[in-house]
C-alpha cells in the first residue's frame, strides 16, 4: 500500500512524525469526510475517521496495536485497521481504507 | 435498590432483578441500546467498580476482547451492589415514554400465515407506545425475549404482537403450543420507531419482522394529519410466508394509500418478485431512493443487506433509515 510511487494527485496529510506510535490523528480536508491515519509499531494506516454506526470519530478510540484494531469510543465496536473489516459488535459495515504513499517524511493520500 | 453511577454523569437507582439499561432507562437517562436481547452490542459498559451477574454470559453481542477490557453488556447485567460505570449517554435513547413492566393477560390469538401469529394481551391503563417500538415478553418460567408491537397505542391497554415460531425455540415453542393466560410485559423499547417526515415512507419487513412495519403503517393511517402513502415490502421464503396486499391493506387502515410489494427468495410463483427483499426494492427502486424514508425490521442478514443498499451505497443519511434487528 505505501509503495512510495509518486502519483500525480497526491495529497499531503501531514508528517509522519505526527503520528505517534500507538497513536491516531484526525485529518480534515475540505470536501471529503475527515480521515484517521493510525501508526502501529511503524506501519500506518489511513481510514475514514467517523465511525460506520455511528458519529463518533475513531481516532480518539482506544487502538490494539497486538491485533491491529481500532476500537470506537462510543459503544466499542472494532475495526480491522489493515482492511477496515469490523471485528466488534455493534458495527457491521466497513470502515473505508485509503492508499497512500509515504515519503520525503510526509504521509500522502492516492485517492 | 442498588445505586448506580456513572462517571462524570447522573447516578441511578437499580431495583431487585432489573438490568442496569432498564433501570437506566426507566430514570430517564440516555443509556445507548437496541435490542435489549444481548445480540447488538450497543449497550456496552465499562464496570469501574462493583459487580454484575450476567442473565447470558456469552450472550454474541461482547467480544472476547470485550470481556478482556472489563466490558458487560447493560442489557443483561444484574447489579448484585452498587455500581460505577463508565459510558457514553446517548441524548437519541431518552426514553419518550418511560418503560414499566405490567401483567397482561390473552385475550386472543389468529393465525397470520403458516408460522406467524398474532397475540393479543390486554393490560390494567393504556398502552403507550410509539409505532414500532417493542416489548419484552416475559413466561412465569422467566424465559423472555423481545417482541414488536403490531397495534398502536391506545387506551384499552391492548398490546398484539406477531409472532414466528422458531422450532426448537425456546420462547415459541411455549408461546405456540401452551400460550400462558397470564405474561409479564415490559416496555416500551426501541429506537425504530415512527418519525414525522414529508417523503412517503417505505416499510421493509422480512421474515418474522412484519409486526413492527404494520404498525408503523397503522401509526401513519391513523393519524389525520400524515398523509403519507407507503410502499410495504415483505419478504418471505416462499408465498406461504407471505399473507398478501388485500391483509395488509384492511390491517394498517392504510386502503390504496399503501402499496404491497412481495419478494419471495426460494419459489418462483408467476407475478409475484423472485429474489431477496433489498434486491427487490432495488428493483423497483431505480433511481428514485431518495424519494422515500425507509422502515427496516428482520433478521440480521437481511438487516445487513438493506444497510449496505441504503446507506452505504446510497449514502442515505442515517436518520432517514431506521433498522429494527432481530437477534
Ligand atoms: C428488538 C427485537 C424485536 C423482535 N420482534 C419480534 C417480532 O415482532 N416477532 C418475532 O417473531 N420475533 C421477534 N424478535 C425475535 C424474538 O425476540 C426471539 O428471538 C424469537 O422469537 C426466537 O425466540 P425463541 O426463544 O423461540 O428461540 P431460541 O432459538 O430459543 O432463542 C432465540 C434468541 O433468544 C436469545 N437468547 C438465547 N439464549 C438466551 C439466554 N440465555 N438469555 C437471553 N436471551 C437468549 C438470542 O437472541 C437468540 O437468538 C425480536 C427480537 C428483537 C431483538
Ligand atoms: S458509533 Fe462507533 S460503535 Fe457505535
Ligand atoms: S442492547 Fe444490549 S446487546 Fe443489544
Amino acid at each position: 500500500m505505501s509503495d512510495g510511487g509518486v502519483i500525480a494527485s497526491e495529497t499531503l496529510l501531514c508528517a509522519q512524525s505526527d503520528v505517534p506510535e500507538g497513536g491516531a490523528v484526525k485529518i480534515e480536508l475540505a470536501g471529503r469526510p475527515p480521515l484517521a491515519i493510525f501508526n502501529i509499531k511503524g506501519t500506518f494506516f489511513v481510514t475514514d475517521d467517523t465511525c460506520t454506526h455511528g458519529e463518533a470519530s475513531l481516532s480518539e478510540g482506544e487502538i490494539d496495536t497486538d491485533e491491529c484494531v481500532v476500537e470506537c469510543p462510543w459503544h466499542s465496536g472494532a475495526f480491522e485497521l489493515s482492511t477496515g473489516k469490523p471485528c466488534g459488535a455493534p458495527c457491521t459495515i466497513a470502515l473505508r481504507i485509503h492508499r497512500f504513499a509515504l515519503h520525503d517524511g510526509g504521509i500522502y493520500l492516492l485517492d | 435498590m442498588n445505586r448506580i453511577e456513572i462517571v462524570d454523569g447522573a447516578g441511578f437507582s437499580c431495583a431487585e432483578g432489573d438490568t442496569l439499561l432498564r433501570a437506566g432507562l426507566r430514570a430517564g437517562l440516555g443509556l445507548p441500546y437496541e435490542c435489549n436481547a444481548g445480540g447488538c452490542g450497543t449497550c456496552k459498559v465499562e464496570l469501574i467498580e462493583g459487580a454484575v451477574e450476567s442473565r447470558w454470559p456469552e450472550a454474541p453481542g461482547l467480544s472476547d476482547r470485550d470481556r478482556r477490557k472489563g466490558r458487560v453488556l447493560a442489557c443483561q447485567s444484574l447489579p448484585t451492589g452498587d455500581c460505577r460505570l463508565r459510558l457514553r449517554l446517548d441524548p437519541a435513547c431518552i426514553p419518550e415514554i418511560r418503560p414499566e413492566r405490567r401483567k397482561a393477560r390473552l385475550t386472543g390469538m389468529a393465525d397470520i400465515t403458516r408460522d406467524i401469529r398474532e397475540f393479543r394481551f390486554a393490560a390494567e391503563g393504556p398502552a403507550r407506545f410509539r409505532p414500532g417500538q417493542y416489548a419484552m415478553l416475559s413466561l412465569p418460567d422467566g424465559t423472555e425475549r423481545a417482541y414488536s408491537l403490531s397495534n398502536i397505542a391506545n387506551a384499552d391497554g391492548a398490546s398484539h404482537f406477531q409472532i414466528r415460531r422458531v422450532p426448537d425455540g425456546r420462547m415459541t415453542e411455549r408461546l405456540f403450543d401452551a400460550a400462558p393466560t397470564e405474561i409479564m410485559l415490559d416496555g416500551p423499547y426501541g429506537l425504530a420507531h415512527l418519525q414525522p417526515g414529508a417523503r412517503d415512507v417505505v416499510c421493509i419487513a422480512g421474515g418474522s419482522g412484519l409486526a413492527p412495519m404494520v404498525s408503523i403503517a397503522r401509526g401513519i393511517a391513523a393519524d389525520p394529519a400524515d398523509a403519507r402513502r407507503v410502499h410495504f415490502f415483505h419478504g418471505g421464503r416462499t408465498s406461504a410466508d407471505l399473507p398478501g396486499e388485500g391483509w395488509a391493506r384492511t390491517l394498517t387502515g392504510l386502503g390504496d394509500r399503501l402499496a404491497y410489494h412481495a419478494a419471495v427468495s426460494d419459489e418462483s410463483v408467476p407475478g409475484l418478485a423472485q429474489g431477496f427483499v433489498h434486491e427487490v426494492l432495488a428493483a423497483w427502486m431505480g433511481d428514485r431512493f431518495d424519494n422515500y424514508d425507509y422502515y427496516c425490521a428482520g433478521p440480521p442478514p437481511m438487516i445487513q443487506a438493506l444497510e449496505t443498499l441504503l446507506v452505504a451505497t446510497k449514502g442515505l443519511p442515517a436518520g432517514r433509515v431506521r433498522f429494527d434487528r432481530f437477534f
